[in-house]
């Protein structure tokens, strides 16, 4: 059972991410521009990819960070840091994709403001630093069949749901329930694995 | 499969956001509550989930965007902390004010450009219009006064006029000619006649055959040279009516009576 090995991480580590949100909530130019500079990439890839436009991309990577610069206090520093500012870009991104449909504002309501994310982040978070693990990832998903991969892609990326990617993929909804479901719990296996 | 088991199947498409609406509002009522096993699977799936942006391709934001967000932190935490609604600028007041304010600024110029234009449009047309009503004027009057002359010449040269010679009473002055036509009117010419004293000018009289009595007629004055030509186009009286014309100096703008004694008299019938 995957569920085992997930345990709470240490309250006595502070990570560097958490650090700089500490001092952020004394408005630290300087704590600012270092999660800027360790971050920005990886949020800056996720929104042209969901977006592909660079300008816009711009756009929201610049909304995405001034939040973190104003709204620092609202961010729990017990939670990990960078799967919560993945969320937070992620869901200003599909904002801009898409217009204020049902499920979108379904999704603002369950992330509220901030996203809520995982209170307690896997043991292989740790085992793993942050290129090994993108690594891994683009792995596994590069080994899972064209088809399953384009499902999870859309879901991810587009912000499309079961339905839509059935219809958009010519495939039963079940199956693409299942690649989707299936495709993530290979790479929780993947990653434990690699821990 | 229990329904713990079904909702657990859902947890990982509802972290992702793929859920339809149907089967979401399910899974969160069952989250409601208080299925703390699902709850925490559901914050394990989205960290999980999270892990997918590193799929996307490595891209690297421009310089710009960073100076821009430093740029706009450094002057919130200037002023407590307190956002701004516009990124960059140094004077406080936002991009857009000063733009239109150039535009205004741009506009005013240019309406104040445009309004001495339009003036000096406006100027030049009723300056043009002005010339062109004193060019109508003069047209009219000129067509007046050829009109006159043709009448006149008419009155002159047809067969039906009566050729009436009027006699100075002064042997000194000249003698007046005049050319009575029963339809067209009278027309009345001198030469070398002298100007009348100050403020007075010489009338035409009509003598009446049934009673004697002088009819007042047109006022003229000779020009510099002594010439005139004066034409009545309706005479008071007809000519068969008419025993003789008479002329006299009268005052400015002519009088009912004759108030001086006729300078020269032709007989008509």
């Amino acid at each position: 059972m995957f569920l085992a090995i997930f345990s709470p991480k240490g309250n006595d580590e502070v990570s560097p991410d958490a650090t700089l949100m500490q001092q952020l909530l004394r408005k630290d130019v300087s704590a600012f521009e270092e999660l800027y500079e360790r971050h920005s990439r990886i949020v800056y890839s996720l929104v042209l990819r969901i977006l592909r436009q660079g300008t816009t991309a711009e756009e929201v990577v610049q909304d995405v960070f001034l939040q973190l610069w104003r709204n620092s206090a609202r961010y729990d520093l017990s939670r990990p840091f960078v799967p919560w500012l993945l969320t937070l870009a992620r869901n200003r991104a599909l904002d801009h994709l898409r217009l204020k449909s049902e499920r979108q504002r379904r999704r603002e309501e369950q992330t509220e403001e901030f996203p809520q994310i995982a209170t307690a982040a896997p043991e292989y978070e740790k085992a793993l630093d942050e290129k090994r693990r993108a690594e891994r990832v683009r792995s596994l998903m590069g080994s899972l069949p064209a088809a399953q991969k384009k499902a999870i892609e859309l879901a991810y990326f587009e912000g499309l749901s079961h339905s839509e990617i059935a219809a958009s993929l010519h495939e039963p909804l079940g199956t693409v329930k299942s690649w989707i479901r299936n495709g993530l719990l290979r790479l929780k296996e993947e990653l434990q694995a690699t821990s | 499969m229990s329904t713990h088991d079904h909702f657990r199947e859902l947890i990982e498409a509802y972290a992702i956001g793929s859920l339809d609406a149907a089967e979401c509002a399910e899974l969160e009522a069952h989250l409601a509550s208080g299925c703390a096993d699902c709850v925490k699977a559901l914050e394990e799936a989205r960290w999980l989930v999270s892990q997918l942006a590193y799929l996307a391709p490595n891209a690297q934001p421009s310089d710009m965007l960073k100076g821009r967000l430093l740029q706009t932190v450094r002057a919130e935490a200037a002023a407590g902390g307190q956002p701004r609604q516009e990124p960059v600028h140094s004077t406080g007041i936002p991009w857009w004010l000063w733009a239109g304010v150039a535009a205004l600024l741009i506009f005013s110029v240019y309406s104040a450009w445009n309004e001495r234009q339009l003036r000096s449009a406006v100027n030049n047309l009723q300056q043009q219009a002005e010339a062109q009503r004193a060019e109508r004027q003069k047209l009219e009057q000129d067509l007046l006064a050829a009109k006159t002359q043709a009448h006149e010449a008419m009155i002159w040269s047809d067969p039906k006029s009566k050729k009436i010679m009027l006699q100075p009473k002064d042997p000194n002055m000249p003698q007046l000619e005049a050319m009575w036509h029963p339809e067209l009117g009278l027309c009345v010419r001198g030469w070398k006649v002298p100007s009348p004293g100050e403020k007075r000018m010489l009338q035409l009289w009509l003598i009446s055959k049934k009673s004697g009595k002088p009819m007042p007629s047109m006022t003229f004055w000779p020009d510099s040279n002594g010439t005139f030509s004066a034409m009545v186009e309706n005479p008071p009286d007809t000519m068969s009516d008419t025993q003789a014309l008479a002329i006299t100096e009268e005052p400015m703008g002519g009088s009912p009576q004759p108030t001086s004694a006729p300078m020269w008299v032709g007989g008509v019938s």
